[in-house]
């Protein structure tokens, strides 16, 4: 297998019409091994024959639901699941992830949500290298580089250490760039506790972090206050 | 319990009231009385007047004529008794009544009877008057007590009325006690009734078939609660099974008009039209979550998952929510928290709460196209906490905002969808009120206000 799109995927539902669309959805997002079922029994004969690499199942079948033919799957293998279902009670989503899905998805849904959520479980099962690359980024703003594998900041003038929970808080930020990130949760992310009594003390980290990545700390261009609600980061560019 | 405290005092100062009343009426029956039978023998010349009017003329005794019609109708005969035993002078004498008398016999007959005729007796200086009644017309009995006895009269009459009554006041009291007794099952089966917890009492005693009929009208409730239970599950059930089955066609709709939405074969009028059917699909799914929330919310079938929240976190975070779901430039959201409403906490359950505050923030946006400022603002005080969302924009339909202020139960489906009806529900669970109102200066508000949890 050398990409996801090689992976044999089993749909699951007992709506041939449904089974119809999911196949032409993934064929035109490249995955071209589909195969589907619309009973538990032949879910099962094909799942014993064909061993896809991939389920999506859905809750209610003619023969049985779909939580116990999962976990009938995985007595046999951990092959990646996502539930498309048509409760949306939170019970049945937290049933179906309690049991181990990887996902759990209600109907009606975007075809493109679909395809980006099961291409990302199909990436973090059969090629999770992939993800752990692209988890410590470093990024421009503006003449600073920043690299948060290493926690450093550099400029013409040269590197700083941020310390960790500035380090803590602008991972926050740049994981939400360009939207408010409230000051609950980064309060949440640095200390693990509500804002209240943290307003002083997140001000000063805020400000020495503005120290070290803005070229003029008392007029910020990059990590801006939202006032009332929080802050942002923007203009940050992948390097 | 405490309504039967008090049922229970009435009722001994009641029950001392009526042995009082008793009493005094009793009291007023024996005086009227006793002036009542003296009236019925009026008379008009009492013995000693009488003896008056017998003298002594000429060696012979002789009577007024007046006097004499006067013992006949009051008495019934007369006689006078001289020193000496012998009868001096008579009128009417019975034959039964003897001419002579010993001094035992003058001694035997002066207070009471002479063989059985009631006689008054008044002594003259040489001789005894005697004025003889109908057999068995007067009742005679004669009085005797100690005169220390006497003399106390005043202090014991009183003394006899007060305890009178503290005997009365204990007797209820002990009644009384007996009988709330004999009450408190039924008062608690009641109690228990209003909580519409099921109901057996034991049908024994003076109040049994009262506490048969409890149990009766309690059975009664308990299966109209049963049936009504049953007619709102049902309800509920079947609104969550038609939102369940359109959920798979419409996931057609939407996934076919999608997928023609970023056909680049397609021309750019025929993308906008299925974009158009998708938007369109998605409104219908929110409408439906929208009328399966609304249904588990009336009738109490939505899980709450109740926690410590904090509102003003709930607050930042709705409001960046929108903000970084790309709320277009002409609105704006302001957040504003008072100094002590930054830690107000409430009980409940945080996805509802927080759907409460969006979808009073998403009213604002979606009857305002051509913008507005929404406001949002919380605040507190010893026992509430306020949550306000503001705007200054077109306001309320007069007739939304009516039908908003009616009470719960006759809120009607507005056209406008079921946003505000969700947002009344979830503050109904939380305990909390309501209030929508247009401002004067354009705009609307509606303020949530909660219970306080803690500090």
């Amino acid at each position: 297998m050398n990409n996801i799109f090689d992976c044999k995927l089993l749909l699951v539902d007992d709506e041939p019409q449904l089974l119809e669309m999911l196949r032409s959805i993934l064929r035109k997002e490249g995955f071209q091994k589909l195969i589907a079922a619309t009973s538990c029994l032949e879910a099962r004969r094909l799942f014993a024959t064909e061993r896809p690499e991939g389920v999506i199942l859905d809750v209610t079948l003619p023969d049985g639901d779909g939580f116990s033919l999962m976990r009938e799957f995985r007595e046999q293998s951990a092959v990646p699941v996502l539930f498309l279902s048509a409760r949306d009670e939170d019970e049945n989503r937290l049933l179906g992830l309690g049991l181990g899905a990887d996902d759990y998805m209600t109907k009606p849904f975007l075809p493109r949500e679909l395809s980006l959520r099961l291409k990302a479980i199909l990436t973090r099962t059969y090629f999770p290298a992939v993800l752990t690359q692209k988890a410590k980024p470093v990024f421009r703003l503006g003449q600073a580089e920043i690299d948060l594998n290493s926690g450093t900041v550099s400029t013409k003038a040269g590197q700083l250490t941020l310390t960790a929970k500035e380090f803590t808080l602008l991972k926050k930020l740049y994981e939400n760039r360009g939207n408010i990130v409230t000051g609950d949760s980064l309060c949440r992310a640095a200390w693990d506790d509500d804002l209240y009594g943290y307003e002083n003390t997140l001000m000063v980290h805020i400000r020495r972090l503005r120290e070290k990545i803005e070229p003029e700390p008392s007029a910020p261009q990059y990590l801006l206050t939202v006032r009332g609600l929080g802050y942002k980061l923007t203009g940050a560019e992948d390097t | 319990m405490k309504s039967m405290m008090k049922i229970l005092a009435r009722y001994v100062l009641s029950a001392a009231g009526i042995a009082l009343i008793l009493l005094t009426v009793n009291f007023g029956a024996m005086i009227a009385w006793i002036i009542q039978s003296k009236n019925v023998v009026q008379h008009t010349g009492d013995v000693a007047q009488l003896s008056d009017e017998l003298t002594l003329q000429n060696g012979t005794y002789a009577i007024s004529e007046t006097a004499l019609i006067t013992i006949d109708n009051e008495y019934q005969w007369a006689m006078l008794i001289g020193n000496n035993g012998t009868v001096l002078w008579s009128f009417h004498l019975p034959a039964d009544v003897p001419l002579h008398y010993t001094l035992s016999d003058v001694a035997g007959f002066s207070h009471w009877y002479l063989n059985d005729y009631p006689v008054h007796v008044w002594r003259r200086t040489d001789s005894l008057f005697v004025l003889g009644s109908e057999k068995g017309s007067i009742f005679k009995h004669g009085i005797e007590a100690p005169q220390s006895a006497m003399d106390n009269v005043l202090v014991w009459i009183p003394a006899t009325l007060i305890l009178n009554g503290m005997v009365a006041v204990l007797l209820a009291l002990l009644f009384s006690l007996r009988f709330f007794r004999s009450l408190k099952p039924l008062a608690k089966g009641i109690e228990d009734m209003a909580e519409n917890h099921p109901v057996t009492l034991s049908t024994n005693g003076i109040l049994g078939p009262l506490a048969s009929e409890i149990n009766q009208t309690s059975e009664k409730l308990v299966r109209q609660e049963a049936a009504l239970k049953t007619r709102d599950n049902a309800r509920t059930t079947w609104i969550a099974g038609v939102s369940h089955d359109i959920r798979t066609p419409l996931s057609m709709v939407m996934g076919y008009a999608s997928q023609l939405e970023n056909d680049p074969e397609l021309a750019p009028a025929k993308r906008k039209q299925a974009q158009i059917i998708r938007s369109q699909s998605e409104r219908i799914k929110a409408l439906v979550n929208d009328l399966n929330l609304a249904s588990k919310l009336e009738y109490h079938m939505q899980p709450l998952q109740k926690d410590t929240v904090l509102l003003a976190a709930l607050l930042r975070g709705v409001a960046a929510d929108f903000i970084n779901g790309g709320l277009p430039d002409m609105f704006s959201i302001e957040v504003e928290i008072s100094r002590e409403g930054q830690n107000t906490a409430v009980e409940g359950d945080e996805k509802l709460l927080k759907r409460a505050v969006s979808n009073l923030i998403g009213n604002s946006i979606k009857h305002n196209p051509e913008g507005c400022a929404i406001k949002a603002v919380l605040s507190k005080n010893e026992s509430v906490c306020t949550l306000s969302v503001s705007d200054n924009g077109v306001g309320f339909r007069p007739d939304v905002l009516k039908s908003l202020k009616l009470p719960h139960a006759l809120i009607k489906l507005q056209a406008h969808g079921l946003g505000l009806t969700i947002v009344r529900q979830i503050v109904k669970i939380h305990s909390g009120t309501v209030a929508f109102h247009n401002l004067p200066q354009g705009g609307c508000e509606t303020i949530l206000s909660f219970p306080l949890h803690c500090v």
